[in-house]
């Protein structure tokens, strides 16, 4: 069962991944990757961590990619199909990526190809919970001055050149 | 202030040296040994000083003659006098050292000294092209022969093991190195004496002051070759080959010059010519083998340096009254005897000067000659074919020195009986300049300055002859003077009528120079512009392309940086693809 | 299930993103990419935590930092893309490049 589903969500996730990356309109792309990170989330939770999935969800599709599609707007993003929307070096990059492919891939399959996943009766959200306040508590604190310090570069970058003295 | 200084400096060392050789006359042969040096390991090279006769009559030629031009230069020059003086006298010591070394190498010393120093007397005048030229030349062909005389001490030195000259001869010695040492001192004396095939230099070292001329390149450096042999003659006896081969240049020599004399067209170049068949004379005397002919050749050189020096000094003072020594313009004011006339000492004093070089009975040349003529009839008769190989050269020798002597005289110093003067015997198609009437009234005669030593030098070339006790050869006497008057006939047959062929080979003098050029300048040059263009198109051409080398591949990186981010990314990727694999390839 | 499978399919997601950073031209749907990439590590986390259960729930902790960094991060480079839309019009990443060296006499 978990198997079944976890291939549902992760062919969803393959190809939503790969429309991302190879779609001509740029808005297309960006609602290609909502699909792809709820697919992703999907696969989490066929993996028994629902916490993560949930916080996947929230935090992924419902701010980042609200994030990016504020982004695209700003920036003006043209709505019709642009064929140029790939360099010129796309088939060197392709064949760069298969090739990190295959190397990850053996990698991988040499290392844990006979290994299985045991089944997990219980949720996750109590175990993540003290983990973070117990043992992860010091990278806790540290991230959320990362947050802060991301807010604040935020604001300082979006601030116009003082042309106007404001 | 500095130039009289020198100038009596000058005039004060070579009255030295005359007393000098005063003192040491009659006195016992002796040597003395100064210092020494370490050459190598096993090599002693001592300083030594000798005294005998040769040395007795060379510090007296040297110094005589050197003390007229001294004298005759305070009058004669008036520019650098300061480093003029200097530097003659300086050829002045470095000539005695060489009289009076006993040490090859010490004798090696002072003709090297001689050499720089005629070259840059010659070049005195170095506004003027042809003194340049003149120098560098004098100065590279005597330096080609002072290798093979540095060659020819060490083969000698080191076979006889000594580099002593009075030791000389005490050793045995292999006849290969002996031939060899010898016949490369012979290239030494070649060189500097000027004989074939080194001659070129002397006529073109005339450019040079008039004194200069007559010290150095009639006197003493051009004889030290005749005292160089005459000192080591007995390594030379005992050297067939080489005296053979002795005989044969000079001999080549003396005619060669004598021919390259009658076509000369200025009196310098004549005079000049003349010394290199004279000289030719003495080498001839010295190639016999024969203690006659060795001072057969000693007297020669004696008496030749009295009348050669004079007659240089008298070309000086026509130089330096007229302005040239070209027949064609001193010739202009024979119209009314000018020349005689108004510079009457000089006109006697050229008159000795030429007749003792022609050989007129009486005079010092015709006695010295006469004893090298009879030396050479000696050994002839004594069956050896280098006597008459010898006889036969000065016999012909004598005429046509009497005949240019006959020529030079007649044509600078008198006018010309021939109708209309003689148009175009010396211009080349300007018949209106004969007729061109030249100021002679400003003409005189030089200072006394510069006429005290052309009396001293007359009276030598007339008294020199006396020197050697009068012994007379009847026969032979009369028939070097049959010889001259043959030689004088048609010298004043051709200046009666006005006329003065040059056969076109003798005015070029047989062509040496230009075929010298091509055959060695040319080629030299076009090496030394192929070295160059090795230099900068083949070797600077590597140091070149390091550079360019450089530079591209500056340029071939700064291609990388694209500025483009995702280029900069897909190397960094692309990179640890690589390392991966890498690691994996290693690891496995 | 074998552990491959999700694996794999985290390399897949991974190389994909590799992709398209490299390949895509709006600098947009470069940091779009990039997000594929972390959510491939996030896969990757999670699984490892799945096979290898220890108390202290590292892998889903680990996910959930990592969640936590990209959104900082995309904050921050979506503030640099607009100011990069702000200086030069576009945002094409290909055409903008000034990092480049410029040549001698353009610069001063």
């Amino acid at each position: 069962m978990t198997t079944a589903l976890f291939s549902i969500a992760g062919a969803v996730a393959l190809l939503a991944a790969v429309m991302v990356v190879t779609s001509r309109r740029i808005v297309h792309a960006a609602l290609w990757l909502v699909v792809a990170l709820g697919a992703v989330a999907g696969c989490f939770g066929a993996l028994h961590a629902e916490f993560v999935a949930l916080v996947q969800i929230l935090v992924y599709v419902g701010a980042i990619v609200v994030l990016v599609l504020f982004a695209l707007m700003l920036t003006k993003a043209p709505t019709n199909p642009l064929p140029a929307l790939t360099t010129r070096r796309s088939p060197f990059a392709a064949v760069v990526a298969l090739v990190l492919a295959l190397i990850l891939g053996s990698g991988v399959v040499l290392a844990f190809g006979n290994e299985k996943l045991k089944p997990v009766p219980d949720g996750s959200a109590e175990a993540v919970g003290t983990a973070v306040f117990r043992t992860w508590v010091l990278p806790f604190e540290v991230l959320s001055v990362l947050l802060l310090a991301a807010l604040i570069g935020a604001i300082v970058l979006s601030q116009r050149t003082g042309k106007k003295g404001d | 202030m500095i130039a009289t200084a020198w100038r009596v400096v000058g005039v004060g060392f070579s009255l030295l040296v005359i007393l000098a050789a005063g003192l040491l006359y009659g006195v016992d042969p002796q040597q003395t040994a100064f210092g020494g040096s370490f050459v190598g390991n096993d090599v002693f090279i001592t300083y030594d000083l000798r005294t005998d006769d040769l040395t007795v009559l060379l510090l007296a030629v040297v110094g005589v003659v050197s003390a007229c031009v001294q004298l005759y230069s305070i009058g004669y020059l008036n520019e650098r006098v300061a480093s003029y003086t200097a530097l003659v006298t300086l050829f002045t010591l470095s000539m005695v050292t060489v009289v009076v070394s006993d040490s090859l190498f010490l004798l090696l010393i002072g003709w090297e000294l001689m050499g720089a120093c005629s070259y840059l007397l010659i070049g005195h005048y170095w506004e003027r092209r042809d003194a340049r030229s003149g120098a560098m030349k004098a100065f590279l062909m005597t330096r080609l022969g002072d290798v093979g005389f540095l060659f020819g001490i060490f083969v000698l030195g080191l076979g006889y093991d000594t580099f002593k000259i009075s030791e000389l001869g005490d050793s045995p010695i292999s006849p290969g190195a002996l031939t060899t040492g010898t016949l490369l001192i012979l290239v030494g004396v070649i060189g500097k004496s000027a004989q074939v095939p080194l001659q070129t230099w002397l006529p073109d070292a005339m450019p040079g002051p008039s004194p200069v001329s007559a010290l150095i390149h009639a006197a003493t450096m051009v004889a030290a070759g005749v005292f160089l042999i005459a000192r080591l003659y007995d390594v030379f006896l005992a050297a067939e080959t080489t005296l053979t081969v002795l005989a044969v240049v000079a001999c080549v020599t003396m005619l060669f010059a004598a021919f390259c004399a009658m076509a000369a067209v200025e009196v310098k170049r004549v005079l000049a010519w003349s010394t290199v068949s004279q000289l030719a004379i003495m080498f001839a005397g010295l190639s016999l083998g024969t203690d006659d002919g060795r001072h057969a050749a000693l007297f020669h050189l004696l008496t030749h340096a009295a009348f050669k020096g004079l007659l240089f000094l008298c070309a000086g003072v026509l130089l330096h009254q007229v302005g040239s020594a070209a027949f064609v313009v001193l010739r202009r004011y024979t119209r009314r005897g000018a020349l005689r006339k108004r510079m009457p000492v000089t006109f006697v004093t050229m008159t000795i000067g030429l007749a003792a070089l022609a050989g007129v009975p009486g005079f010092a040349g015709f006695f010295s000659k006469d004893s090298v003529v009879e030396a050479a009839w000696h050994h002839a008769r004594d069956g050896s074919t280098v006597g008459w190989i010898v006889l036969v050269s000065v016999c012909l020798t004598a005429a046509l020195t009497a005949f240019y002597c006959v020529r030079l005289w007649l044509w600078v110093f008198f006018r010309t009986p021939a109708l209309a003067g003689a148009l175009g015997a010396f211009e080349d198609d300007d018949p209106m300049a004969d007729l061109e009437e030249p100021d002679s009234s400003k003409l005189h005669e030089g200072s006394w300055l510069m006429l005290a030593p052309l009396i001293v030098l007359a009276l030598g070339a007339v008294g020199l002859g006396y020197a050697d006790g009068l012994h007379l050869n009847w026969a032979i006497a009369l028939a070097t003077t049959v010889l001259a008057v043959f030689g004088a006939l048609p010298a004043y047959s051709l200046w009666r009528r006005g006329a003065d062929p040059r056969p076109v080979v003798l005015e070029r003098e047989f062509g040496v120079d230009p075929a010298y050029q091509r055959v060695l300048v040319v080629p030299v040059e076009w090496l030394a512009r192929l070295t160059v263009g090795g230099d900068r198109d083949v070797i600077g051409a590597y140091v070149r392309a390091t550079g360019r080398a450089g530079v591209l591949a500056s340029a071939g990186f700064r291609k990388l940086q694209t500025g483009n981010v995702q280029t900069y990314l897909t190397a960094a990727v692309v990179g640890v693809v690589a390392l991966a694999i890498l690691a994996g390839v290693i690891g496995s | 299930m074998p552990l491959i499978i999700p694996l794999l399919l985290a390399v897949a997601l991974f190389c994909i993103g590799v992709y398209g950073v490299l390949a895509r031209r709006n600098a947009i749907t470069m940091l779009m990419s990039f997000e594929l990439m972390l959510n491939a590590v996030n896969l990757n986390l999670i699984a490892f935590d799945a096979w290898h259960v220890d108390g202290l729930a590292t892998g889903q902790t680990l996910a959930v930092f990592v969640i936590t960094i990209a959104a900082a991060e995309i904050g921050l480079g979506l503030a640099i893309v607009l100011l990069l839309f702000r200086g030069h019009g576009h945002v094409d990443a290909d055409a903008a490049r000034d990092l480049l060296e410029q040549e001698r006499g353009a610069e001063q």
